[in-house]
């Protein structure tokens, strides 16, 4: 009888951890890369967002492909607010697809500031980056805080952001973009956009195209890190040329199953929708993906990379 | 007659040579003056915008999104108003040939996967043409970046965009589509 009930639990919580995703862990039932990037995780943190490491450190959290105005979307800015109870991030990037379908002055209230009306209301800001789904007229829009521009770039403590337009890279953000890396002596570059240069998603993958463009800059001019959206889920890319890439694409829409785990894949999840928090410090950036839910399904702490200026600056001080 | 006739087979070469790199720059000039052409249509295009725009209040941030889509929309009808005669190659006119080129080889230097990616969220029968509006829950087929950067420069206001078989010289800020080059891409690729 006791076996029999044992049994019966058992099966009841296996039926609940497929029907429901983000409310009962089962470390049996999780895709093997979620498995293993969970084994990264502290313990003690493995349901809800960790507090900052470092005093100084510029924190922000990361949402793509966010405007659906739909109850994932919602679950995703709720869970946001209370992760900022213990990780206060000063400001959130989006990646693009901020405002899917109708752009009616309804939508923007049903798309983007109910969803997020806590932070926005803790005067949270927001920098916006353009996606496939938006008018590029919503650089007008003052809380997502484009300056009118298509790509723009703004300073957080020891960290240069620069977001881009992936839709249309066309010769005048190139040359831009140029001349901002080449300008930056931050000690953190960050960019971000829409499209990502690498993937494993199975319906979109890597941009190619734009790759051939801009990694060679980011490479030349030693960005750090690169966030991207359009895929809907998460997926961390082992670093590719001394740059660490995250796709956040999963913050209100999912593709399920679209996640081809390859030879590109460092951690990810395509069964729930997240968010990522992260944390750049003196030398490491932290970060950390969540689910809706609060479930951390990442995280690690990167070391900043030598860039190709600091490598001229050690060198010129060893002579 | 073994000299005579050597000599006669480099006057030859020399013929084709001389047609060949006559018949290339003939090509160059004829590509450079459809260029230059273009462009003062493009720029008499920006005139007529910049005198329709400066008759509408200035664009600036806001936070209210109901500012920012009447503009757009005034705008583009009141382009649309100015232009009502205008019709499909009045922009792009002998340039048309060229970006047809351009693009047929862009097309085939793609992989399959890469151009069914390309218009995957894009739905097979939509056409537009001038003067119409881009439908606003309609996602904007991205710019492929390699082809961008041959096609010609553009100012900011105006933009290409790839939809099934058409290549759209778009108002970015009226959402309004100016000009079309039509069949640029081989049937089937929507």
């Amino acid at each position: 009888m006791k076996t029999r009930i044992h049994n019966a639990v058992l099966a009841l919580g296996l039926v609940l951890a497929v029907l429901m995703p983000g409310t009962a862990p089962s470390p049996t039932m999780q895709p093997p890369v979620l498995a293993q990037a969970q084994a990264r995780a502290p313990a003690a943190a493995a349901n809800e967002a960790t507090p900052p490491v470092e005093e100084d450190s510029v924190r922000l959290a990361i949402i793509g492909d966010s405007g659906t105005g739909t109850r994932s979307q919602f679950e995703v800015g709720a869970q946001m607010a209370r992760a900022r109870q213990r990780f206060p991030f000063e400001f959130v990037i989006m990646l693009g697809d901020n405002i899917y379908g109708s752009e009616r002055p309804q939508d923007f209230a049903q798309k983007f500031e109910k969803p997020y009306e806590p932070l926005l209301t803790a005067k949270v800001p927001f920098y916006a980056s353009l996606g496939n789904h938006d008018d590029p007229t919503q650089r007008y829009y003052k809380p997502f805080n484009m300056d009118g521009e298509r790509f723009y770039a703004f300073t957080k403590g020891n960290a240069r952001f620069f977001a881009l337009d992936s839709n249309y890279m066309d010769q005048a953000q190139l040359k831009w973009l140029e001349t901002e890396l080449s300008r930056s002596n931050d000690r953190w570059k960050v960019a971000y956009f829409h499209h990502p240069l690498y993937s494993s998603g199975g319906r979109h993958g890597s941009e190619t195209d734009l790759r051939a463009l801009v990694e060679p800059l980011f490479i030349k001019y030693g960005v750090d890190v690169v966030f991207a959206g359009h895929e809907h889920f998460y997926e961390r890319i082992k670093p590719q040329k001394g740059i660490y890439y995250f796709i956040a694409g999963g913050s209100a829409k999912l593709r399920r199953g679209d996640l081809r785990r390859g030879p590109l894949t460092a951690a990810g999840l395509d069964t729930d929708y997240t968010f990522m928090l992260a944390e750049l410090g003196k030398d490491v950036m932290r970060f950390q993906a969540l689910t809706r839910a609060g479930r951390l399904v990442d995280t690690g702490a990167l070391p900043l990379q030598p860039e190709p200026k600091r490598q001229d600056d050690a060198q010129s001080r060893a002579r | 007659m073994h000299i005579l006739l050597q000599r006669v087979a480099v006057a030859c070469v020399s013929l084709v040579f001389v047609f060949w790199t006559l018949d290339a720059q003939e090509r160059t000039n004829a590509f450079a003056a459809s260029m230059q052409a273009f462009k003062e249509r493009v720029q008499g295009y920006m005139d007529l915008r910049g005198m329709i725009a400066q008759s509408l209040p200035r664009v600036q941030e806001t936070g209210d999104p109901a500012k920012i889509s009447t503009r757009e929309k005034n705008l583009g009808i009141a382009i649309a108003k100015a232009r009502s005669a205008a019709k499909v190659g009045d922009v792009f006119g002998d340039m048309t040939p060229h970006l047809q080129r351009i693009l047929a080889e862009d097309w085939k230097s793609r992989t399959p996967a890469d151009r069914k990616a390309l218009f995957d969220e894009v739905p097979p029968g939509l056409t537009l043409t001038v003067n119409q509006s881009y439908p606003a829950t309609i996602p904007l087929v991205s710019a492929p970046a390699r082809l961008l950067a041959q096609l010609p420069v553009l100012p900011e206001m105006l933009e290409y965009r790839l939809v099934n078989r058409r290549l759209l010289l778009r108002d970015r800020d009226a959402n309004v589509i100016v000009d079309v080059v039509v069949g640029v891409l081989p049937t089937g690729s929507r």
